[in-house]
């Protein structure tokens, strides 16, 4: 036996080429890179010219350097290592203040500029009553037939939302925009904080801990004129941004002993950031002289490239982007809810499945001509009006958002909707309580993503005759509406300069980019958190 | 049971390696007792179930007795879950299906053009092969039945009495606002079970119910079953045949082609089928 196997000792067993393999994988690795490289070198030029880093001081890098990047990089890249839930809660912490700062600046535009507070006052109170009757119908939901609960809950709306803001704004005396600012907004945040401390701590500590929400939104609004801001927008940025940080920074640093560490690194980054422009302010240090500054914010266009701004465009966006959401959601949505669980499989449906599909890739150039053809010139709307622009962007988007619903919906385990009808529920009963909440965030997210398409849109709002240059914000549905892309066109085509290529151009591009990269954050957060529940 | 279809019983001798896995089987078999004295819930006549051309169930005749377990096994494919389906015409939902025959559940014929299939399901309770409870509360899991069948009465008692039958309430009961899906499998199975048995159905189907679990999480299913049948009657599809030894008190025998090949005491089925084939299944010979 041993003289056996000694004789088939095997000395190699020889190689195989991966020449081509290999030459293909790095084919494939340079056309993966090649795109992402040309619009990142893109953008950094955009940048660049947008922010000019080049030209501050080399005092003022340095104590940025000193101050914030390098602490933040040392206390950031230990915990990556050392404690990975403690470095996502820290960054999720800080990424979320980004955010809905940015949020609470656009909220400040509408409230400050378009919407009255007391108008929206009267509103929230209206769909607040709706809701609360329609539940209280709801709850009677044994005895009354279906018919009558029907036509009740109708009547009570429609009174709630006709009559009730009538009344309200007719009120002889007019609340203080701020407080009903921190009181609808912070409302809804210390309700959730408070239903949160409930579940986990009892009443007493939750109404302390909702109290504590709406005593802190009102004294960061008292304290917005003491540092050289009004009121109300200080009541805004508290209630959308600061306020709702904290409180998740709080409940972080009760609940989850683990990654409470994070906190020190969003306080390292966020106290690097105050410290350096101190540090710098204190020094003389100049910061560079960017184009997207304060005044390119809250300016509206100019002659001079250095005096023009973005601000009517910004609120234009805004409102199209509430306008199209509006309509867009819910006919896509119930499109979505009919194809995937009602409809029958024939040549009917199997049309319209193909035809969705094909919608979602017509140019947006030819739905700018549908919106003009059917709002403007068939149903007789003034051009360019803020509605007829969110009506054309919504049909534009439609097919996106009726697609990736579907994808959600479609999405849900067949499982779910088995166990559904196995207790006898009837299709509606099943949709409305399995189906659709477990596909929302899958919904939020396609929805989401498709509102940043309608926001970076130029050709439809050409088509629709919106104008290139607003110089004020639209105040209501039916005014004229510019849109960040749009100013944007007109400073390179219209006004056509090297001062407006090299200064407002990048300047508005990067606006909209770091926009519309803001809103696909919240999407993929909403993603990311959708997955970990499966 | 006179109209219970049996082929002609084979006479071999079984070797001895299949007598030994015999007499392990009827060893386990658990005796509820005499199953003469009860009435029927369930009784179908002539059941044949096509899925487009193929058919899967040909004219099952059989009669499920009152608080009982009944145990369907069979090789896969061979019909016993789309028999349960007939149950609660569960079969309706799926655009191939087609179902002839007449099944009564106490006396009425669910295939009536009359019966709503849905208001039927809310009658039948039913626990799916895989565990899957809603991404709601463990509340509001098991008050889903009452809710959309907008069931009178108290329902933090109902929940709590159905998790205890369900055997479930003693290591749930503090965390009711925690999601089903945070439980183990197991857990899931039963609650599962307490959400079907929360609006009281007249009759409990189990579609291989402990397949996709591990042998504890398993036999706690298989006491709890043995538990249910002092107040409901119970049809469970297995492929496990000691498991259908174990806790049924009669068994369905389905083989390949979709036919019934034999339906009595287990007992009887496991130490002395009448059926040559059922005898090979069941000794493993083959399935």
């Amino acid at each position: 036996m041993a003289t056996d196997t000694d004789s088939r000792v095997i000395e190699g067993f020889g190689q195989v080429s991966r020449t081509v393999g290999t030459l293909f994988r790095y084919l494939l690795l340079a056309s993966t890179l090649f795109g992402i490289v040309m619009l990142g070198v893109l953008l950094l030029y955009v940048a660049n010219d947008a922010i000019q880093p080049l030209t501050a001081d080399p005092g003022w890098h340095l104590t940025f350097l000193c101050t914030f990047v390098l602490p933040s990089l040392a206390v950031g890249g230990y915990l990556y290592r050392r404690n990975r839930p403690a470095f996502r809660l820290g960054g999720s912490l800080v990424g979320a203040l980004a955010v809905s700062l940015m949020f609470a600046g656009g909220a400040s535009i509408v409230f400050v500029d378009i919407l009255d507070p007391m108008v929206w006052f009267s509103y929230v109170v209206g769909f607040a009553l709706a809701g609360l009757g329609v539940l209280a119908i709801e709850r009677r939901s044994h005895s009354i037939p279906f018919s009558v609960r029907f036509v009740a809950a109708i009547a009570v709306v429609g009174v709630s939302l006709l009559v009730v803001p009538n009344l309200l704004i007719d009120l002889p005396y007019a609340l203080i925009g701020w407080a009903v600012i921190a009181y609808t907004v912070g409302g809804v945040v210390a309700a959730a904080l408070g239903r949160y401390v409930y579940r986990s701590r009892g009443p007493r500590k939750a109404i302390v801990a909702a109290g504590g929400v709406l005593l802190a939104v009102a004294a960061l609004a008292l304290a917005g004129p003491l540092v050289g801001v009004d009121p109300l927008p200080a009541s805004i940025v508290a209630a959308v941004s600061l306020v709702p940080v904290c409180s998740y920074a709080g409940v972080a640093a009760f609940d989850r002993p683990k990654a409470r560490v994070g906190l020190v690194f969003a306080a390292v980054v966020v106290g690097g950031a105050f410290l350096g422009a101190a540090v710098a302010d204190l020094a003389g240090f100049a910061g560079p002289e960017s184009w997207v500054n304060w005044s390119f914010l809250t300016n509206a266009h100019s002659g001079t490239a250095a005096d023009a701004g973005l601000y009517p465009a910004i609120g234009g966006s805004i409102l199209l982007m509430v306008t199209v959401a509006a309509l867009s959601f819910p006919l896509g949505v119930g499109a979505a809810v009919y194809l995937e669980e009602y409809a029958p499989d024939n040549r009917f449906t199997r049309f319209i499945d193909i035809n969705i599909s094909n919608l979602a890739g017509v140019p947006s150039v030819v739905y700018g001509l549908l919106g003009l053809g059917v709002f403007v010139t068939y149903a007789g709307r003034a051009m360019g009006t803020v509605l007829v622009g969110g009506a054309t962007l919504s049909l534009l988007i439609l097919p996106i958002v009726i697609i990736s619903s579907r994808e959600a919906i479609r999405s849900v385990p067949e499982e779910m909707r088995q166990a559904s009808y196995g207790m006898g529920a009837t299709r509606w009963q099943t949709v409305k309580n399995v189906v659709l909440p477990r596909a929302f965030p899958g919904i939020m997210t396609g929805t989401i993503l498709a509102l940043g398409r309608a926001i970076g849109e130029t050709a439809p709002l050409i088509m629709i005759g919106a104008p290139n240059v607003a110089f004020s914000l639209p105040t209501e549905l039916t005014s004229k509406v510019s849109a960040m892309p749009l100013q944007v066109y007109a400073w390179a085509g219209l006004f056509a300069s090297e001062e407006f290529y090299r200064q407002a151009v990048p300047a508005g591009v990067v606006v909209l980019l770091v926009v519309l990269l803001s809103m696909n954050s919240v999407a993929i957060v909403l993603r990311n958190r959708y997955e970990d529940g499966n | 049971m006179s109209n219970e279809p049996t082929e002609t019983a084979g006479t071999d001798d079984p070797t001895d390696d299949d007598l030994s896995i015999q007499t392990d089987v009827s060893e386990s078999v658990t005796d509820h007792g005499p199953t003469g004295a009860t009435g029927t819930v369930v009784r179908s006549d002539a059941i044949n179930v096509w899925y487009n051309d193929d058919q899967a169930l040909k004219d099952i005749t059989m009669e499920i007795p009152e608080n009982r377990v009944t145990a369907m096994i069979g090789p896969s494919g061979c019909g016993k879950s789309t028999f349960l389906r007939c149950i609660n015409r569960m079969n309706d939902r799926i655009d191939a299906a087609r179902v002839e025959g007449d099944l009564y559940l106490r006396g009425k014929n669910v295939y009536d053009s009359d019966v709503d299939p849905v208001a039927l399901r809310r009658r039948v309770g039913m626990v799916f092969q895989k565990p899957n409870p809603f991404p709601k509360s463990i509340y509001d899991n098991v008050a889903y039945g009452l809710e959309i069948q907008d069931v009178e009465g108290d329902y933090d008692e109902i929940v709590e009495r159905s998790l205890k039958r369900a055997a479930l309430w003693d290591e749930v009961k503090d965390q009711l606002d925690s999601s089903g899906l945070d439980l183990s499998g197991g857990q899931q199975q039963r609650l599962c079970i307490a959400r079907a048995i929360a609006p009281d159905p007249e009759i409990l189907l189990m579609d291989e119910p402990a397949s996709a679990l591990d042998p504890v999480a398993t036999s706690q299913i298989e006491d709890l079953i043995d538990e249910l049948a002092e107040e409901y009657t119970v049809v469970i599809v297995t492929h496990n045949m000691q498991q259908a030894a174990r806790i049924s008190d009669k068994t369905a025998v389905f083989l390949t082609g979709g036919e019934l090949v034999e339906f009595g005491d287990t007992q009887k089925i496991f130490e002395n089928p009448e059926s040559q084939r059922v005898e090979d299944y069941i000794t493993g010979k083959f399935g």
